[in-house]
């Protein structure tokens, strides 16, 4: 059966979509358009472009090698199990720290969430979880880089609180109904 | 010792189900006193991360060995990274199993195992490699967009001016946060995009409040991922979570320049 077939569709949901070149080659297209009509201003926008590259590629050289770690030694399992820990203090702790470590696009996440609120996960602990998802450790050399690691570590300390006041109000006013 | 057994029912009578993330119940057994907890398999309704949702309940229910009939490559890698030893090859009725296992039936030589600890402490190639191309896979996703956000910076540097966007960040701490929560609101995707275009706009002589509120919005809020939040989440939730992470934007983006003030002095 159709383990061949499971794996094959596996390998083809993660191969990068071909609707992400459609934005790039929009651009790109927009660019032919500007160099016919403006062509001087157009070499300043590529040049730019092109300064804004040198820029961000050291930062993502780092990028990929905390990826790296990061794959190494965070299974999606154990943020799954971080994440059904309840609203206790610790559950909170927990899902703060699923919610960094976690990778890869939020609708790859949503199954698994749907699945721990069926099974009796509060609101909570997946609002935390959600919101925490702006702290990213393997962007953070693209971030100091750009904004300076002062700028990173006191937004990086609010994001967090901000996640517990976001995870209160989401349980305070979005309460399932019972019975 | 807790074991964890593929059943195709709910009782130690059943026969053992074939595939550990898509059978129908997972029975957890204490071999000490044979008590069992049987639970319908948190995978067993859907096929996407079916077998790591089989391995988030192992896990939680402090499972030390698995014994099923098949277990695919990927489960049995996440159930041996987290230091479950995983029994393959197994059939019969699962309290026979269980005596099997008791009375040292499984050897070693058929045993697939995955040492306590082993994953945490001790990498080797195959885990390597399979993080490798993880993280190219995860990388090669960023770049196309990354590439055009680069190339929009581009178009947006030449022409557009400050006059421009001094029409709608007129310099109001706070609607120039605002605008900035709604502008990061409306875009989603990673936040690398949100960290380029916030430095873009800081050249153009925007405020790092409204900067701020863009990339804290970037990944909280994103709108248009709301339709996927309401399917797996509910509409209550997915509206309360938006609007509490919109509204929470603008004093996270005040006190975070206003702390970086203070310390720079």
């Amino acid at each position: 059966m159709s383990i061949e077939k499971s794996q094959e569709s596996k390998r083809r949901t993660q191969r990068p979509s071909r609707y992400m070149l459609i934005f790039p080659l929009l651009v790109l297209v927009i660019y032919g358009v500007l160099f016919a009509l403006t062509p001087e201003q157009a070499l300043a926008a590529l040049k730019s472009s092109g300064e804004v590259c040198l820029n961000i590629l050291p930062p993502l050289a780092l990028v990929f090698v905390v990826m790296l770690v990061l794959n190494l030694f965070v299974k999606p399992a154990q943020i799954a199990h971080l994440l059904g820990s309840g609203a206790s203090i610790k559950g909170i702790l927990l899902s703060v720290a699923a919610g960094i470590i976690s990778m890869g696009p939020i609708y790859v996440w949503y199954p698994l969430l749907k699945e721990l609120r069926e099974k009796g996960a509060g609101n909570m602990p997946i609002a935390v979880f959600l919101y925490n998802r702006a702290v990213k450790p393997f962007l953070l050399p693209v971030m100091i880089a750009y904004f300076g690691w002062l700028y990173v570590s006191v937004l990086t300390v609010l994001t967090v609180l901000a996640s517990v006041v976001n995870g209160y109000s989401v349980a305070a006013f979005a309460k399932r109904k019972t019975g | 010792m807790k074991i964890a057994i593929s059943a195709e029912r709910a009782d130690l009578a059943s026969k053992v189900a074939h595939r550990f993330g898509l059978s129908p119940y997972l029975l957890v057994v204490d071999t000490e006193t044979m008590d069992f907890k049987a639970l319908a398999n948190p995978g067993a309704t859907s096929r996407p991360g079916a077998g790591i949702r089989a391995v988030a309940f192992a896990i939680g229910e402090g499972v030390e060995v698995v014994l099923t009939g098949y277990c695919s490559p990927a489960v049995y890698n996440q159930l041996a990274s987290n230091g479950i030893k995983v029994i393959t090859d197994v059939s019969g009725m699962v309290k026979e199993v269980i005596e099997k296992y008791k009375a040292g039936g499984f050897g070693r030589d058929l045993a697939v195992e995955g040492e306590k600890g082993q994953a945490s402490h001790y990498i080797n190639r195959r885990i390597l490699v399979k993080a490798l191309k993880s993280s190219a896979r995860q990388f090669a996703n960023i770049l196309p967009i990354l590439t055009g956000v680069i190339l929009c910076i581009g178009l947006f540097n030449a022409f557009v001016s400050k006059e421009a966007l001094a029409l709608i960040f007129t310099g109001n701490v706070v609607l120039d946060t605002l605008w900035g929560a709604c502008f990061g609101s409306i875009l989603a995707g990673n936040p690398i995009n949100s960290y380029v275009i916030g430095a873009a706009l800081l050249n153009h002589g925007i405020s790092l409040f409204a900067v701020t509120a863009v990339i804290v919005t970037w990944v909280t809020v994103g709108l248009v991922q709301l339709p996927a939040e309401i399917a797996s989440l509910g509409l209550r939730f997915a509206l309360v979570r938006s609007a509490s992470c919109l509204v929470l934007a603008i004093p996270v983006a005040i006190l975070t320049v206003m702390i970086l003030n203070f310390i720079i002095g």
